[in-house]
C-alpha cells in the first residue's frame, strides 16, 4: 500500500512538472483584414456593393491598426458563406474577412445590407448581421458595421462614429473652434474669434462643448450647444477662468479659478451654479481632468517646485502625487479604465507623451516627436491623438497604444491644436 | 579557608583545561568532516574509484598522492576498514555528479528548443490591447515526434474572451515544431511530446 501511494505520488508529480514555456512578447505583425466587394441584387445600384466595402476598409485602416489585402490579389469575390473558401484566404495570409450582399433596396430608399465577418486561422465565422439604412447614408451605415467588426476582433468599443474637436489658429487674428468626424469629414466651425480660443471639452453625452474664449479680454468659460449654436458663458466669480473638463457623469465641471493671480482647482456644479474649491495651494495648480467614476480629479501642480501630476479625491480632499521622474510632468488624464494615465513629459526641452499604470512606478514614453501636447485618448482607450509641431506650423499626431502605428491627420489650413475626443454615443 | 579557595581553583584550572582539550579535540575533529565533504572534489574521486584498493588514506586530499597511498598501505585493518566505508559513502556522489552533468547537457537543450517556440510562437502572436488588464492563458501542446502538433487544448484560459481567442489563432498558425526533430527520444518523451504555453498579459502599456 506505501509502496503504490508513493508511486502515485510521483506520477502526479510527474504529471505537474509538464514543460512550461512563457510567452509574453506578441509579434510585431497587424491583423490582415480583407475586406470583399459586396455582392448587390439585381434592382440595386451596382456601385453600392463596392463602395460600402471600400468605406469599411477605409475606416478599418484609419489609424493603422490593420492591414489590408488588395482587391487585385483577391482569388474569389464570394457574397455568401456558400461560396466562401477558407484556403482562398488562408493562402494569402489573411487573418479575417469581411463579406456582405447588398440584398434590396425598397421604395423608400432603404436598402437591406447583410455582412459576415470570418477567421481564417480559426475557420470559424465569428459575426454575422443585417442593417438596414437609408440610401443616402451609406456611409454612416459603413460606420456601423465598421464598428461591430472592429468590436468583434479587438474587443474594444468601435471607435468610427466618434468626433474631433480642436482649435484652427490660420493666422494670427483667426481662431476658430472645430469639430469634425473622426476621419476628418464634416468638418464644422462652431465660434469664430479673433483673440485666442483653448481647451475645448465634450460634455459626455456629446450635445455641447466647453471651451475658453479671450473675446472679452480676459480667461472666460463657454458652453455652447451644438444643435442650436447657443453659447452661455460660466463667468463664475468674475476673475480668470480656465480648462474647464465635464465630469464622466455630466454634472459638474473642473475648472480652473484664479484669485488675485493664484490658480487653483474647483469645481463648478452645472445645475445649481455652485462653485466648490478643491485646492487651496500658494503653487499654481491647473489642468484638472476627471476619473471616470467621477469621484477624482487629477491635476498639475508646480507646489514641488517642478510640474507634476496629482490626484485629488473630491470628496475626502485627500491628495496623493502621481509622478515623480523627471522634472516636467503635466496634463495628466486618466485612461478610460481609470488603471492608467496618460500625460506630456518634459525632458531635455523635448516634450513627449507618456503613460504610467497607476499602480507603479515606471513611466513608458509612447512618441518621438519633441514637442507634443494636449493629448486626448479614444474613448476605447487604445488610441492616443496629440497636438504636435512640424517647424512653427501645429498639427495632430497618432499614435495606437501598442506602439505598432503612427499617424498624422490631414493637414489643415493653419495650425491645428488642442484636440479633444469625443465620448461614444450612448 | 584558603585551602578550600586553592582548591576550587585548582578545580576550576582543571576544569578549563579539559574544556580546552575537548574542544580543540572537537575542532579537529569537526575539521575532517569538513575537509571530507567540502575538498571531495569529483574528479579525485573518479580516480579513487579507479583505484579502490589503494585507496585507504586518512584524509581523501592526501589519498591522491601516489607516496602517501603507498605509506598508509602499511597501515592497521581497522583504518582500512573505516576508510573503505569512506569510500562507499563516496560512490553514490559519483553517480548523482554524472546525472547532474548528463541533466545539465539536458536542460540546455531542453531551454534551447523551448527559446525556439516562444520566438516562434511570439512571432504570430498578435496581442490584444487588454489595456491594464492582467492576464494568462495556458494552452497544453500535444506534438508528435516529427514536430506536428497532433492536439491542443486551452486547459486554463484566461477570464478575457479576446485574449484566449488571439492565442488559440496564434497556435493555429502553426502547425509544425520542426525544432524537435533532431532531439533524442527520450528527451522528447518526457519533454515535448507534451508541454504547456503560458501566455501572457503583464497590464503594462507596450
Amino acid at each position: 500500500m506505501k509502496r503504490s501511494l508513493i508511486i502515485l505520488i510521483f506520477l502526479s508529480s510527474n504529471i505537474f512538472s509538464l514543460l512550461e514555456i512563457e510567452i509574453i512578447k506578441g509579434s510585431d505583425n497587424l491583423s490582415k483584414v480583407a475586406f470583399v466587394p459586396f455582392g448587390i441584387e439585381e434592382n440595386v445600384n451596382e456601385n453600392y456593393g463596392e463602395q460600402i466595402s471600400t468605406l469599411i476598409e477605409k475606416n478599418m485602416l484609419l489609424f493603422g491598426e490593420f492591414e489590408n489585402l488588395d482587391k487585385a490579389e483577391m482569388l474569389s469575390f464570394p457574397d455568401s458563406e456558400e461560396d466562401f473558401y477558407y484556403r482562398d484566404w488562408k493562402i494569402m495570409g489573411v487573418d479575417y474577412s469581411v463579406i456582405g450582399k447588398i440584398n434590396s433596396v425598397n421604395a423608400l430608399g432603404n436598402l437591406n445590407i447583410s455582412y459576415s465577418l470570418f477567421n481564417i486561422n480559426r475557420r470559424i465565422k465569428i459575426l454575422e448581421g443585417e442593417i438596414v439604412g437609408r440610401e443616402n447614408n451609406i456611409e454612416g451605415i459603413a460606420k456601423i458595421i465598421s464598428n461591430r467588426i472592429y468590436e468583434k476582433i479587438t474587443g474594444l468599443k468601435g471607435i468610427f462614429d466618434t468626433k474631433l474637436a480642436y482649435i484652427v489658429n490660420s493666422d494670427a487674428e483667426t481662431y476658430q473652434m472645430c469639430i469634425s468626424d473622426i476621419d476628418g469629414k464634416n468638418e464644422q466651425i462652431l465660434f469664430t474669434s479673433a483673440a485666442p480660443i483653448m481647451s475645448p471639452d465634450w460634455s459626455p453625452d456629446r450635445k455641447k462643448i466647453a471651451y475658453v474664449s479671450f473675446e472679452n479680454g480676459l480667461a472666460e468659460i463657454f458652453i455652447q450647444d451644438l444643435a442650436s449654436g447657443e453659447r452661455e458663458s460660466i463667468q463664475a466669480l468674475g476673475m480668470t477662468n480656465s480648462a474647464p473638463v465635464w465630469s464622466p457623469d455630466g454634472k459638474s465641471l473642473a475648472l480652473v479659478v484664479s484669485f488675485s493671480g493664484n490658480p487653483d482647482i474647483f469645481s463648478y456644479s452645472i445645475n445649481n451654479k455652485r462653485l466648490v474649491r478643491l485646492t487651496n495651494h500658494y503653487g499654481i495648480d491647473t489642468e484638472p481632468s476627471w476619473s471616470p467614476d467621477s469621484k477624482k480629479i487629477i491635476f498639475t501642480s508646480d507646489r514641488s517646485g517642478s510640474p507634476q501630476l496629482y490626484e485629488i479625491n473630491t470628496q475626502s480632499k485627500r491628495k496623493k502625487r502621481l509622478t515623480r521622474d523627471g522634472n516636467y510632468n503635466a496634463r495628466g488624464r486618466y485612461f478610460p479604465d481609470g488603471k492608467s494615465i496618460f500625460f506630456v513629459h518634459g525632458n531635455d526641452g523635448n516634450f513627449q507623451i507618456a503613460t504610467k499604470k497607476l499602480s507603479s512606478r515606471f513611466i513608458e514614453t509612447l512618441t518621438s516627436t519633441s514637442l507634443d501636447e494636449s493629448p486626448t485618448i479614444s474613448p476605447n482607450g487604445n488610441i492616443i491623438i496629440y497636438a504636435t509641431k512640424d517647424g512653427s506650423k501645429g498639427y495632430l499626431g497618432g499614435i495606437t497604444l501598442d506602439g505598432k502605428s503612427r499617424f498624422s491627420l490631414p493637414v489643415k489650413n493653419g495650425s491645428v491644436r488642442e484636440p479633444a475626443w469625443s465620448p461614444l454615443f450612448n | 579557608m584558603n585551602k578550600i579557595l586553592t582548591s576550587l581553583n585548582t578545580f576550576a584550572l582543571i576544569l578549563l583545561f579539559l574544556s580546552f582539550v575537548f574542544s580543540v579535540f572537537s575542532i579537529t575533529t569537526l575539521k575532517v568532516d569538513e575537509t571530507q565533504s567540502i575538498k571531495v572534489n569529483f574528479y579525485e574521486l573518479i580516480e579513487i574509484a579507479e583505484q579502490p584498493k589503494r585507496l585507504s588514506g586518512t584524509k581523501p586530499k592526501e589519498s591522491i598522492q601516489e607516496a602517501d597511498l603507498n605509506k598508509v598501505e602499511e597501515n592497521s585493518e581497522v583504518k582500512k576498514s573505516l576508510d573503505f566505508e569512506k569510500y562507499k559513502l563516496n560512490k553514490p556522489d559519483i553517480k548523482r555528479e554524472l546525472s547532474k552533468i548528463k541533466l545539465s547537457k539536458e536542460r540546455e537543450v531542453i531551454l534551447k528548443i523551448s527559446a525556439i517556440i516562444q520566438d516562434k510562437i511570439s512571432s504570430v502572436w498578435i496581442k490584444p490591447n487588454s489595456l491594464s488588464k492582467v492576464l494568462a492563458a495556458k494552452v497544453l501542446i500535444n506534438l508528435a515526434p516529427s514536430g506536428e502538433v497532433i492536439n491542443f487544448e486551452m486547459v486554463e484560459p484566461s477570464n478575457d474572451k479576446v485574449f484566449d481567442e488571439s492565442v488559440l489563432i496564434a497556435i493555429n498558425k502553426i502547425s509544425f515544431f520542426e525544432e524537435v526533430l533532431g532531439l533524442d527520444r527520450k528527451l522528447f518523451e518526457s519533454n515535448f511530446r507534451n508541454f504547456k504555453l503560458v501566455f501572457k498579459s503583464s497590464g503594462e502599456i507596450e
